[in-house]
């Protein structure tokens, strides 16, 4: 078959199956044609590797005919739609919470740097000795880095998400409109091994030195002050307590 | 060989090459019939396919003294694709290469 006969066939055949692009095809295996012929091979040659144009023509995808799919393509878009509102607002709460999380994490931050340092903003620090003070400084300090790990995993906990449910998204139009589908995307946060050991670390020693301290600090605090609630005997929460008159211990 | 099988494996040997390097329609055509028994013609409808289901980009290169060549290259999700299948691959012909020799040894 010479080329312009194997062309001319395949053209037809492409037509007669409603392939798209039918020409932009055909153009593609004329260049294959020419990259051949320039290495000194026959149109006939050329003709029989490429393969029977009908058969050839078999193989591309007809075009996606649109009646057939376009009504569950538009209920597959309704149902996405609701779905997004909803999600959204899910979305909107786990934001929040990664809000407040950093939020707590920089008050307590705060609180410590406060007792160590010795000011207090606005008198918002109940009186306490500055013993005392350290200490739970200490595990404030601990607190707030436990918070800020978990603001990171948390961070990247929702970026997953979100990019689970993108990807979901698409997997519903596509498929709804007979296209391929790609993999779908785990949901938990894809950290490399080391940074998951290192998060994990961080975490927990923030937490055994949180918990440590603040045992520690409750203990001092009770022993220093003589009384098991030792915020009444400092006056904490508006208290009137015996080591505490006007401001001063 | 069953062709719909072949198929698909010749999906993901293309995307194999695309992964090294961008090339153009008839490179992968040459390079897959040199290698597998397959008529040239059967690469052009799997490159179209790709392309539609967003796994392969194209573009188009001038080169000197010639009509410009259409280049096609992996898209970020065409690399994940890629990733996925293959190791899907090389487990599941893993596990039939253990069956099929298994088979040959028990008759011997």
């Amino acid at each position: 078959m010479t080329k312009n006969d194997y062309l001319a066939k395949l053209m037809n055949e492409l037509k007669k199956n409603a392939v798209a692009d039918a020409s932009d095809i055909v153009s593609e295996y004329e260049q294959h044609f020419a990259f051949k012929m320039a290495d000194g091979f026959s149109e006939d040659e050329i003709s029989a590797k490429l393969g029977d144009p009908i058969e050839v023509a078999a193989q591309f995808e007809r075009r996606n005919d649109a009646e057939p799919f376009s009504g569950k393509k538009a209920t597959t878009i309704v149902g996405l739609v609701f779905a997004d509102i909803f999600v959204g607002m899910f979305f909107i709460l786990l934001f929040v919470w990664e809000a407040i999380m950093a939020a707590f994490s920089l008050v307590s931050a705060t609180i410590a740097v406060s007792l160590i340092g010795g000011f207090n903003i606005y008198a918002l620090i109940p009186p306490i000795p500055y013993g005392c003070g350290v200490i739970f400084a200490l595990s404030l300090a601990a607190l707030a880095v436990l918070a800020s790990t978990g603001c990171i995993y948390f961070a990247a906990f929702i970026r997953q998400l979100i990019r689970s449910y993108g990807r979901f998204h698409h997997n519903a139009i596509a498929s709804a409109s007979g296209n391929a589908v790609l993999p779908s995307l785990a949901i938990h946060p894809q950290l490399p091994a080391r940074t998951n050991r290192r998060i994990r670390t961080v975490a927990l020693f923030s937490l055994s030195i949180f918990a440590a301290c603040f045992v520690l600090a409750m203990v001092v605090s009770m022993v220093s002050s003589g009384v098991f609630e030792f915020w009444h005997a400092w006056g904490w929460f508006g208290y009137d307590g015996p080591l505490y008159k006007g401001g001063a211990l | 060989m069953n062709t719909q099988y072949k198929k698909g494996v010749l999906e993901l040997c293309v995307l194999a090459l695309l992964e090294k390097r961008d090339c153009y329609g008839y490179e992968i055509s040459e390079y897959l019939s040199n290698h597998i028994d397959i008529a040239d013609g059967t690469v052009y409808p799997i490159l179209r396919k790709l392309k539609n289901d967003g796994v392969v980009s194209t573009y188009l290169q001038e080169e000197s003294g010639g009509p410009p060549r259409k280049y096609y290259s992996l898209t970020k999700l065409g690399r994940e694709a890629y990733k996925n299948d293959r190791a899907e691959y090389l487990n599941f012909a893993r596990a039939v290469k253990t069956l099929l020799e298994d088979d040959n040894h028990d008759k011997e």
